[in-house]
């Protein structure tokens, strides 16, 4: 194992592991997981989960990189171009990543299998689809016994997805403040008593609370054959009350910019007119949109190519993300970022999850109307913000909006003038220490410039 | 509810996983009864008798 980085989340599953070998990841199965591996592929669930496009695929290989004696094979799953956590994800992407993890332990019960663990850890966007992307959760289902994952199921997907639909709250902060998910009793307590008309949620939250953990012990003692019909029922009743479930219906703050917003639909136009044309002439493997709202400027950008859309409003990003299911959009993966707070990294020695801005460096950034949240709204300096581009990207798409913008003024109207170097001149001569100006235009029928930048070497 | 912090977190699920089966049990047998008898009043082109989960989110 000296040249091979074992990821540092691998560690809790004795069945093997991840491990990162000339920068790409590979996965070691251990031999006492030899029947479960055997009856994933030899039942054909494998194949059947792949073609479905609800598991990460991987190619064999029968090579031991690790030495270990207890190898049994190796696997190289399908490389995942960017990491990313439900702290992320949006309603949508969070119940849909939910729906997967039950339709899969449903296909794996038919074949006599099921998963051992249900936790949203186990799930990433891959191409615009949430993906099982542990390989090693499955075993085989030994008749009597009940699902083994149904409270972590509960506490991961089901009760953050019903205190954002019921409470208002939002579930990738809850799963930033719980990254193992929330338990049935805070949920219980956290829940509007109109919860309790709703029998899914009366049982598996209300009564789950309930249900005395002092008699846990003396259960599990006296453990009763449960049938595979009731395993099938409880993941039916988990689907059906999921299925139903929205998110708060209230409006955001931001999910109706483009649409009730002043700036003029010529603008809008005029802008991706200019963006588009600039992307032509640039190249890139990699983008990430900053304050991508609705993802109007993402969907300009290369098809072929990952972009990251990132907003701090989860509300946009789950039209976005909606949208983009729709219209079969796989390139374009939605998160939840707040620029000010990006996710820190978290797990055993900070180093299970790591952090957004330590994930990867992009080709390019976009980052329109953005900057005036940030120097006015939050008091990043201009120079702190062009380093902070100078260390993400080679090319920058930028905009300039000015102080006798009507949205500045809006903005400086609540509170006191301290930005004295909020200028254009300013601007231009803070970000020319690190880039240099390929291109650059006011847009029609508005104040704002809109840059292209390029990193100097 | 210290107790619950001894046990493992994947597992101490059984009790109330036999209670929700029983009742489900009970639920889904006068759903299904409902269903069987409400074909006889419709067009055979109606919904099939269990509504899966959905397998393509």
């Amino acid at each position: 194992m000296t040249n091979l980085n074992r990821h540092p989340a691998s560690f809790r599953d004795p069945s093997g592991f991840i491990y990162e070998k000339d920068g790409t990841v590979f996965r070691f199965v251990s031999s006492t997981y030899s029947q479960h591996f055997q009856k994933l592929k030899s039942s054909g669930l494998y194949n059947d989960l792949v073609a479905k496009n609800q598991l990460l695929s991987f190619e064999e290989l029968i090579e031991n990189h690790t030495g270990q004696s207890d190898w049994l094979t190796t696997l190289r799953p399908l490389q995942i171009p960017f990491l990313n956590y439900a702290w992320e994800w949006s309603f949508d992407q969070l119940k849909d990543a939910a729906l997967t993890t039950l339709a899969i332990c449903k296909s794996a019960l038919e074949k006599g299998m099921i998963l051992k663990d249900a936790a949203h850890f186990n799930i990433q966007f891959v191409n615009g689809k949430p993906l099982l992307i542990d390989t090693l959760s499955f075993e085989i289902y030994e008749e009597g016994s009940a699902w083994i994952a149904y409270r972590q199921f509960c506490e991961c997907f089901l009760n953050p997805l019903l205190l954002a639909s019921y409470s208002r709250m939002e579930a990738h902060k809850l799963l930033l403040a719980y990254p193992d998910g929330v338990s049935a009793s805070l949920t219980s307590q956290w829940l509007p008593l109109s919860s309790k008309f709703n029998a899914s949620v009366l049982l598996h939250v209300h009564l789950h609370a309930k249900v005395g953990v002092k008699k846990i012990k003396a259960a599990d003692a006296t453990t009763k054959p449960f049938s595979k019909k009731s395993i099938f029922n409880i993941l039916q009743s988990l689907g059906d009350c999921i299925t139903k479930l929205n998110p708060d219906a209230r409006a955001s703050a931001w999910n109706n910019y483009y649409s009730e917003t002043i700036i003029s639909n010529e603008y809008l136009t005029e802008k991706k007119v200019i963006v588009s044309s600039w992307l032509k002439t640039i190249t890139y493997t990699s983008a990430l949109d900053l304050g991508a709202n609705d993802g109007e400027f993402s969907l300009l950008c290369n098809k072929e190519v990952l972009i990251v859309a990132a907003d701090f409003d989860s509300s946009c990003i789950n039209n976005l993300y909606l949208k983009l299911k729709q219209n079969r959009a796989s390139n374009i993966l939605p998160l939840v970022l707040d620029a000010m707070h990006p996710s820190p990294s978290i797990g055993w020695l900070n180093k299970e999850q790591p952090s957004f801005l330590s994930r990867k460096s992009f080709d390019l950034c976009l980052a329109l109307a953005l900057i005036h949240h940030l120097v006015i709204g939050k008091n990043i300096s201009m120079e702190m913000l062009a380093i902070f581009f100078a260390e993400r990207c080679t090319y920058l798409v930028i905009e300039f909006v000015p102080k006798t913008d009507s949205k500045v003024l809006a903005m400086l109207q609540s509170r006191k003038n301290i930005f004295h170097d909020y200028s254009q001149e300013n601007f231009e001569a803070v970000f020319a220490v690190h880039f240099e100006i390929r291109q650059k235009t006011t847009v029609l029928n508005s104040e704002r410039t809109l840059y292209l930048l390029q990193k100097k070497r | 509810m210290i107790e619950l912090l001894y046990i493992d977190p994947g597992s101490g699920s059984y009790l109330v996983q036999v209670i929700i089966a029983a009742v489900l049990g009970v639920l889904f047998y006068f759903k299904n009864t409902w269903l069987w008898i409400k074909s006889f009043f419709t067009k055979p082109s109606s919904k099939p008798e269990e509504e899966k989960i959905d397998d393509k989110p």
